[in-house]
């Protein structure tokens, strides 16, 4: 069998953070000179061990607050663990809040490239993609205007097709599938599946539990940054439904 | 192919990673600087001629001001209508420059927390576009050095050097509050305070020969003049640079982006982890 794409082993997140309200800078300057500490430990994540082989879908459930979206920056290089090693084999696609990085000002057209630049393609490559992202996101006559003229639709589905434009190593999903109305959300999903079958891996963020058995062959439930099942997707998804 | 492959365990090395960073990276840098004067320019009848009117029109302010309180002060056979030009082109470049570096990481953050991207590249973006802005800004400088006899030196390549230096320093000093400024609201209004006494501190509209022992110690202590004494003397042959104007401007931007850079690269991860 080929080398996994995420190999996560015993990484944790932890950081220190004030109580009470966020500080100023007043307040933290004051603080240091009277050497008095209020800070209390934060542990976004403990102990997590991972492994995800090419093909293969990992669903991670849990309540708000659990982890998840620190589990998504581990795996996105954004954020480095604090203990622990995390390694991941290939390119990335992360789908998470997509059009993160959009402007107003410039046209679909400029987007298409600059956020796929982001995405760390060329923007030559960009640029000869455009025409196929375009239509692909049904888009192909307001491509030329600036994108603050769009509906917030227009602009999530060419946020969508964008970012599912290049078949990467793994791609890493939070909530992105309800783009979108209920043509675009079956069109949407049916990309989503060819991605995903096309040897990719795929780490799936969400709190439909049947887009997750559906989809995935693994989950991960987390709560309050502690594993508590992590297997087979319906018996994961069976015991956080029953906790 | 081989694929890249990351490893949180794997330590690099902080500058060299940095610099890597903004030569594999170019192609972004240069969308993202392309993005900052389309957007700023876009929407505004003048378009991009307001890059070359607004620091004609800041200098004809001052001019109008201080003709008659400064202009017989300058050194022999300097015209002061070229003198506040050129510190006006300076001073924006680096106030502007400076703060853009710093803010363009917290505006992007909503990216950099999900894609990514090393942050330090979009302060760069942000000290190339203002460098850009400059250029732009050397033309009406070339044109009123020609008209009010001033000339233009022949080194005026060299100013160049003077660029290059300056996006070492804005993007130091960028990358130094890049962290305050997501962190702390109040740190933006204390660093405006701070440039525009840096603004004060320089030779941008009076001449130095006014200024008593003790006030010119303190203005040249501030690498801003040793800039201004540079670039005035590449570009048109007016300020006399001593070589320590040189070694001043060159080592103290070096310094502090080194710093900017180690110290981001320390402060970052630290701030990722709360947002």
């Amino acid at each position: 069998m080929s080398n996994p794409v995420i190999e996560v082993t015993d990484a944790s997140v932890s950081y220190m953070i004030r109580q009470g309200a966020s500080p100023t800078l007043k307040e933290t300057v004051i603080q240091a000179f009277k050497r008095e500490s209020h800070d209390v430990e934060i542990k976004a994540l403990q102990n997590l061990n991972l492994t995800l082989h090419p093909g293969e879908v990992l669903a991670v459930v849990g309540r708000n607050g659990a982890g998840k979206s620190t589990l998504l920056k581990l795996l996105a290089r954004v954020l480095p663990p604090t203990t622990g090693r995390v390694i991941v084999r290939g390119s990335v696609s992360p789908m998470i809040e997509l059009g993160a990085g959009f402007n107003g000002e410039l046209t679909g057209l400029e987007n298409i490239v600059l956020y796929g630049t982001l995405l760390g393609r060329t923007p030559k490559e960009m640029r000869e993609r455009s025409g196929a992202i375009a239509s692909w996101a049904g888009l192909e006559e307001s491509i030329g205007l600036p994108l603050r003229t769009y509906s917030s639709g227009m602009v999530a589905r060419l946020a969508f097709s964008i970012a599912t434009d290049i078949v990467s190593d793994l791609i890493l999903i939070d909530e992105v599938l309800s783009v979108g109305d209920a043509d675009f959300q079956a069109k949407s999903k049916a990309r989503m599946k060819a991605l995903i079958q096309s040897q990719a891996a795929a780490v799936l963020v969400t709190h439909d539990d049947e887009a997750a058995r559906e989809m995935a062959h693994k989950a991960l439930w987390i709560d309050h940054g502690r594993v508590m099942k992590y297997g087979e997707v319906n018996s994961v998804i069976d015991a956080y439904l029953n906790a | 192919m081989s694929l890249p492959t990351y490893d949180s365990q794997a330590r690099g090395r902080v500058f060299k990673d940095t610099f890597n960073a903004f030569w594999s990276y170019r192609e972004l840098i240069l969308l993202l600087v392309k993005r900052d004067i389309t957007v700023r320019y876009k929407r505004s009848f003048l378009g991009l001629l307001w890059t070359l009117l607004n620091p004609i029109l800041t200098s004809l302010v001052l001019w109008f001001v201080f003709i008659n309180i400064f202009s017989s002060k300058l050194p022999d056979g300097t015209q002061f209508a070229p003198y506040l030009l050129s510190g006006v082109l300076l001073v924006t470049f680096f106030t502007q420059g400076f703060n853009q570096a710093a803010d363009s990481i917290s505006q992007g953050a909503g990216i950099l927390m999900k894609i990514y991207v090393p942050p330090q590249v979009f302060a760069f973006a942000g000290a190339v576009s203002n460098a850009v802005n400059f250029c732009f800004g050397l033309f009406a400088l070339a044109f009123i050095s020609l008209i009010t006899g001033d000339g233009i030196s022949p080194y005026f390549l060299a100013t160049v050097i003077v660029i290059i230096f300056m996006m070492m320093y804005v993007t130091g000093l960028g990358l130094l509050v890049a962290v305050a400024y997501i962190r702390y609201d109040d740190t933006r209004s204390i660093f405006a305070i701070l440039t525009s006494f840096m603004m004060y501190l320089s030779p941008i509209f009076y001449p130095k020969e006014i200024l008593n022992e003790t006030m010119l110690t303190v203005v040249n202590a501030n690498p801003l003049t040793s800039f201004l004494d540079v670039f005035r003397y590449v570009f048109s042959n007016t300020g006399v640079p001593t070589w320590s104007d040189w070694a001043y401007m060159s080592g103290f931007s070096l310094f502090i982006l080194i710093i900017g850079i180690r110290n981001f690269a320390r402060a970052w991860p630290r701030t990722v982890v709360m947002m």
